[in-house]
Protein backbone atom coordinates (compact mmCIF):
# COMPACT_ATOMS: atom_id res chain seq x y z
CA UNK A 1 0.00 0.00 0.00
CA UNK A 2 1.14 3.33 -1.08
CA UNK A 3 1.57 6.38 1.33
CA UNK A 4 -0.79 8.13 -0.73
CA UNK A 5 -3.60 5.53 -0.75
CA UNK A 6 -2.68 4.74 3.52
CA UNK A 7 -3.43 8.66 4.10
CA UNK A 8 -6.51 8.19 2.07
CA UNK A 9 -8.26 5.18 3.73
CA UNK A 10 -7.15 7.21 7.06
CA UNK A 11 -8.71 10.17 6.04
CA UNK A 12 -11.60 8.32 5.16
CA UNK A 13 -12.35 6.64 8.18
CA UNK A 14 -11.71 9.74 9.74
CA UNK A 15 -14.66 11.50 7.88
CA UNK A 16 -16.99 8.67 8.69
CA UNK A 17 -16.55 9.01 12.61
CA UNK A 18 -16.86 12.76 12.24
CA UNK A 19 -20.27 12.04 10.23
CA UNK A 20 -21.08 10.02 12.75
CA UNK A 21 -20.44 11.83 15.58
CA UNK A 22 -22.38 14.74 14.11
CA UNK A 23 -25.52 12.89 12.82
CA UNK A 24 -25.82 11.75 16.80
CA UNK A 25 -25.85 15.08 17.29
CA UNK A 26 -27.86 16.53 15.32
CA UNK A 27 -30.53 13.76 16.34
CA UNK A 28 -30.12 15.24 19.55
CA UNK A 29 -31.30 12.18 21.63
CA UNK A 30 -31.32 12.20 25.39
CA UNK A 31 -30.82 8.90 26.17
CA UNK A 32 -33.44 8.02 29.33
CA UNK A 33 -32.85 6.37 32.17
CA UNK A 34 -35.98 4.18 33.37
CA UNK A 35 -35.28 3.77 36.44
CA UNK A 36 -35.01 7.74 37.29
CA UNK A 37 -38.59 7.50 34.95
CA UNK A 38 -39.83 5.47 37.36
CA UNK A 39 -39.30 7.59 40.42
CA UNK A 40 -40.53 10.74 37.85
CA UNK A 41 -43.61 8.54 37.08
CA UNK A 42 -45.76 9.43 40.56
CA UNK A 43 -47.65 12.29 39.44
CA UNK A 44 -48.71 10.55 36.03
CA UNK A 45 -49.81 7.52 37.81
CA UNK A 46 -52.84 9.60 38.84
CA UNK A 47 -54.52 9.58 35.63
CA UNK A 48 -52.62 6.91 33.57
CA UNK A 49 -51.98 4.38 36.28
CA UNK A 50 -48.55 2.84 37.53
CA UNK A 51 -47.71 1.22 34.43
CA UNK A 52 -48.82 3.32 32.18
CA UNK A 53 -51.62 0.55 31.16
CA UNK A 54 -54.68 0.77 34.33
CA UNK A 55 -55.71 4.20 33.05
CA UNK A 56 -58.15 5.35 35.81
CA UNK A 57 -61.05 6.33 32.55
CA UNK A 58 -61.00 6.00 28.91
CA UNK A 59 -59.99 9.62 27.79
CA UNK A 60 -56.36 9.24 29.32
CA UNK A 61 -54.40 7.14 26.87
CA UNK A 62 -52.44 3.93 27.58
CA UNK A 63 -48.54 4.68 27.22
CA UNK A 64 -47.16 1.33 28.14
CA UNK A 65 -45.28 -0.25 26.03
CA UNK A 66 -45.38 3.27 23.41
CA UNK A 67 -42.47 3.87 21.48
CA UNK A 68 -39.98 5.95 23.59
CA UNK A 69 -39.77 8.61 21.13
CA UNK A 70 -43.54 9.04 20.24
CA UNK A 71 -44.07 9.64 23.81
CA UNK A 72 -40.97 12.23 24.32
CA UNK A 73 -42.09 13.71 20.92
CA UNK A 74 -46.32 14.32 22.26
CA UNK A 75 -44.25 15.55 25.75
CA UNK A 76 -42.38 17.79 23.67
CA UNK A 77 -45.62 19.31 22.11
CA UNK A 78 -47.77 19.95 25.04
CA UNK A 79 -44.75 21.70 26.59
CA UNK A 80 -44.57 23.79 23.23
CA UNK A 81 -47.75 24.49 22.97
CA UNK A 82 -48.50 22.86 20.07
CA UNK A 83 -50.36 19.84 21.65
CA UNK A 84 -53.29 21.45 23.10
CA UNK A 85 -54.39 20.05 26.82
CA UNK A 86 -54.17 21.76 30.29
CA UNK A 87 -53.76 18.92 32.61
CA UNK A 88 -50.88 17.29 30.23
CA UNK A 89 -49.38 21.63 29.64
CA UNK A 90 -49.46 21.77 33.46
CA UNK A 91 -47.43 18.40 34.44
CA UNK A 92 -44.77 18.95 31.56
CA UNK A 93 -44.01 22.68 32.35
CA UNK A 94 -41.70 21.98 35.14
CA UNK A 95 -40.03 18.81 33.32
CA UNK A 96 -36.61 19.43 31.49
CA UNK A 97 -35.60 17.24 28.67
CA UNK A 98 -33.62 14.54 30.73
CA UNK A 99 -37.17 14.06 32.83
CA UNK A 100 -38.91 13.48 29.64
CA UNK A 101 -36.67 11.33 27.94
CA UNK A 102 -36.78 9.63 31.30
CA UNK A 103 -40.21 9.20 31.50
CA UNK A 104 -40.56 7.77 28.04
CA UNK A 105 -38.22 5.34 28.64
CA UNK A 106 -39.94 4.26 32.15
CA UNK A 107 -43.14 3.64 30.29
CA UNK A 108 -42.05 2.53 26.86
CA UNK A 109 -40.50 -0.41 28.71
CA UNK A 110 -43.76 -1.20 30.42
CA UNK A 111 -45.56 -4.12 29.45
CA UNK A 112 -48.98 -3.17 27.82
CA UNK A 113 -51.61 -3.88 25.30
CA UNK A 114 -50.67 -1.32 22.45
CA UNK A 115 -49.66 -3.36 19.19
CA UNK A 116 -49.77 -1.69 15.62
CA UNK A 117 -51.97 -3.07 12.93
CA UNK A 118 -49.33 -5.20 10.81
CA UNK A 119 -51.75 -8.18 12.02
CA UNK A 120 -54.14 -6.78 9.74
CA UNK A 121 -51.87 -7.20 6.67
CA UNK B 1 -105.38 54.77 -5.67
CA UNK B 2 -107.91 55.85 -3.05
CA UNK B 3 -105.72 57.10 0.36
CA UNK B 4 -107.59 54.61 2.15
CA UNK B 5 -106.95 52.01 -0.02
CA UNK B 6 -103.23 53.00 -0.21
CA UNK B 7 -103.14 52.38 3.51
CA UNK B 8 -104.80 49.10 3.25
CA UNK B 9 -102.06 47.51 0.72
CA UNK B 10 -99.17 49.00 2.87
CA UNK B 11 -100.64 47.59 6.48
CA UNK B 12 -100.77 43.70 4.32
CA UNK B 13 -97.44 44.91 2.46
CA UNK B 14 -96.28 44.82 6.15
CA UNK B 15 -98.20 41.58 7.65
CA UNK B 16 -96.84 40.01 4.99
CA UNK B 17 -92.96 41.25 5.36
CA UNK B 18 -93.41 40.68 9.05
CA UNK B 19 -94.89 37.04 8.82
CA UNK B 20 -92.35 36.17 5.92
CA UNK B 21 -89.38 37.19 8.81
CA UNK B 22 -91.17 34.65 11.36
CA UNK B 23 -91.45 31.77 8.78
CA UNK B 24 -87.50 32.48 8.15
CA UNK B 25 -86.28 32.17 11.51
CA UNK B 26 -84.91 28.25 12.64
CA UNK B 27 -87.29 27.33 15.46
CA UNK B 28 -90.64 29.41 14.31
CA UNK B 29 -92.97 29.20 17.11
CA UNK B 30 -96.23 26.75 16.20
CA UNK B 31 -98.32 29.47 17.52
CA UNK B 32 -98.89 32.42 14.86
CA UNK B 33 -100.07 34.47 17.51
CA UNK B 34 -96.36 34.56 19.16
CA UNK B 35 -95.03 37.93 19.90
CA UNK B 36 -92.01 39.40 18.25
CA UNK B 37 -90.43 39.06 21.69
CA UNK B 38 -90.34 35.24 21.86
CA UNK B 39 -89.24 35.14 18.49
CA UNK B 40 -86.41 37.11 19.20
CA UNK B 41 -85.57 35.02 21.78
CA UNK B 42 -85.71 31.71 19.92
CA UNK B 43 -83.05 33.14 17.49
CA UNK B 44 -80.68 34.13 19.96
CA UNK B 45 -80.79 30.81 21.80
CA UNK B 46 -80.35 28.88 18.40
CA UNK B 47 -77.20 31.52 17.40
CA UNK B 48 -75.44 30.83 20.91
CA UNK B 49 -72.45 28.78 20.25
CA UNK B 50 -72.31 25.83 22.23
CA UNK B 51 -69.34 23.58 22.43
CA UNK B 52 -69.66 20.10 20.31
CA UNK B 53 -68.52 18.07 22.52
CA UNK B 54 -71.92 19.59 24.75
CA UNK B 55 -74.32 18.32 22.07
CA UNK B 56 -72.92 15.56 20.32
CA UNK B 57 -75.05 12.65 21.80
CA UNK B 58 -73.12 9.94 22.82
CA UNK B 59 -72.56 7.50 19.30
CA UNK B 60 -72.60 3.62 19.71
CA UNK B 61 -69.76 2.69 17.81
CA UNK B 62 -69.44 -0.58 15.92
CA UNK B 63 -66.41 -2.02 15.56
CA UNK B 64 -67.35 -4.37 12.60
CA UNK B 65 -67.91 -1.55 10.48
CA UNK B 66 -64.35 -0.17 12.33
CA UNK B 67 -62.72 -3.13 11.71
CA UNK B 68 -63.03 -2.42 7.61
CA UNK B 69 -62.44 1.50 8.35
CA UNK B 70 -59.00 0.99 9.80
CA UNK B 71 -57.79 -0.64 6.09
CA UNK B 72 -56.50 3.18 5.80
CA UNK B 73 -54.57 2.98 9.19
CA UNK B 74 -52.51 0.39 8.56
CA UNK B 75 -50.72 2.49 5.37
CA UNK B 76 -48.73 3.77 8.49
CA UNK B 77 -49.75 2.13 11.63
CA UNK B 78 -49.63 -1.09 10.01
CA UNK B 79 -45.84 -0.99 9.42
CA UNK B 80 -44.02 -2.41 12.33
CA UNK B 81 -41.41 0.12 13.45
CA UNK B 82 -42.95 2.55 10.93
CA UNK B 83 -41.37 6.50 11.62
CA UNK B 84 -43.15 9.89 10.95
CA UNK B 85 -40.32 11.86 8.99
CA UNK B 86 -39.50 15.70 9.92
CA UNK B 87 -39.55 15.02 12.50
CA UNK B 88 -38.65 11.43 13.02
CA UNK B 89 -40.11 9.33 15.62
CA UNK B 90 -42.32 6.15 15.36
CA UNK B 91 -45.89 6.17 14.42
CA UNK B 92 -47.76 5.57 17.52
CA UNK B 93 -49.44 1.86 18.42
CA UNK B 94 -52.84 2.51 18.55
CA UNK B 95 -54.46 -0.81 18.65
CA UNK B 96 -55.18 -1.59 22.37
CA UNK B 97 -55.68 2.28 22.52
CA UNK B 98 -58.81 3.19 24.87
CA UNK B 99 -61.76 4.53 22.77
CA UNK B 100 -62.24 8.00 24.50
CA UNK B 101 -58.76 8.87 23.71
CA UNK B 102 -58.90 7.87 20.47
CA UNK B 103 -61.84 10.18 19.74
CA UNK B 104 -60.78 12.51 21.18
CA UNK B 105 -57.86 12.42 19.04
CA UNK B 106 -58.95 11.77 16.05
CA UNK B 107 -62.02 14.62 16.26
CA UNK B 108 -59.08 17.30 17.29
CA UNK B 109 -57.36 16.27 13.72
CA UNK B 110 -60.47 16.86 11.74
CA UNK B 111 -60.94 20.56 13.92
CA UNK B 112 -57.26 21.46 13.41
CA UNK B 113 -56.89 21.29 16.82
CA UNK B 114 -54.11 18.53 16.86
CA UNK B 115 -51.95 18.89 14.02
CA UNK B 116 -49.99 16.41 11.86
CA UNK B 117 -50.92 17.01 7.91
CA UNK B 118 -51.66 13.37 7.38
CA UNK B 119 -53.81 12.83 10.51
CA UNK B 120 -55.56 15.87 9.97
CA UNK B 121 -56.30 15.12 6.06
CA UNK B 122 -57.83 12.00 7.67
CA UNK B 123 -59.77 13.00 9.80
CA UNK B 124 -61.66 15.36 7.20
CA UNK B 125 -63.06 12.77 5.63
CA UNK B 126 -64.69 11.02 9.32
CA UNK B 127 -67.97 11.68 10.26
CA UNK B 128 -68.68 11.59 14.47
CA UNK B 129 -69.65 8.14 13.59
CA UNK B 130 -66.90 6.50 11.55
CA UNK B 131 -64.85 7.71 14.67
CA UNK B 132 -66.54 5.94 16.97
CA UNK B 133 -66.26 2.92 14.54
CA UNK B 134 -62.67 3.11 14.74
CA UNK B 135 -62.27 3.31 18.17
CA UNK B 136 -64.85 0.86 18.68
CA UNK B 137 -62.50 -1.62 16.93
CA UNK B 138 -59.16 0.29 17.94
CA UNK B 139 -59.90 -0.65 21.63
CA UNK B 140 -61.00 -4.01 21.57
CA UNK B 141 -58.70 -6.73 21.76
CA UNK B 142 -55.76 -7.02 18.94
CA UNK B 143 -56.84 -10.75 18.01
CA UNK B 144 -59.33 -10.23 15.04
Amino acid sequence: MTLTSKWKLSSRALFAVALLGAMSMAMGATQGDRSAGATKSRPCAACHGADGNKTIDGQYPRIAGQYADYLLRSMQEYKNGRRDNAIMAGFVKELNTQDLADLAAFYSTQKGQLVDLSHLK
Amino acid sequence: MHPANLRVAALTLLVAASSGFAQSTPTAPADPEATPATTIEAVTTTATPVPPAAVAPALVGDSKEGRLRVYTCTGCHGIAGYRNVYPTYHVPKIHGQNAQYLITALTSYREGQRKHPTMQAQGESLSDQDIADIAAYLSSAAQH
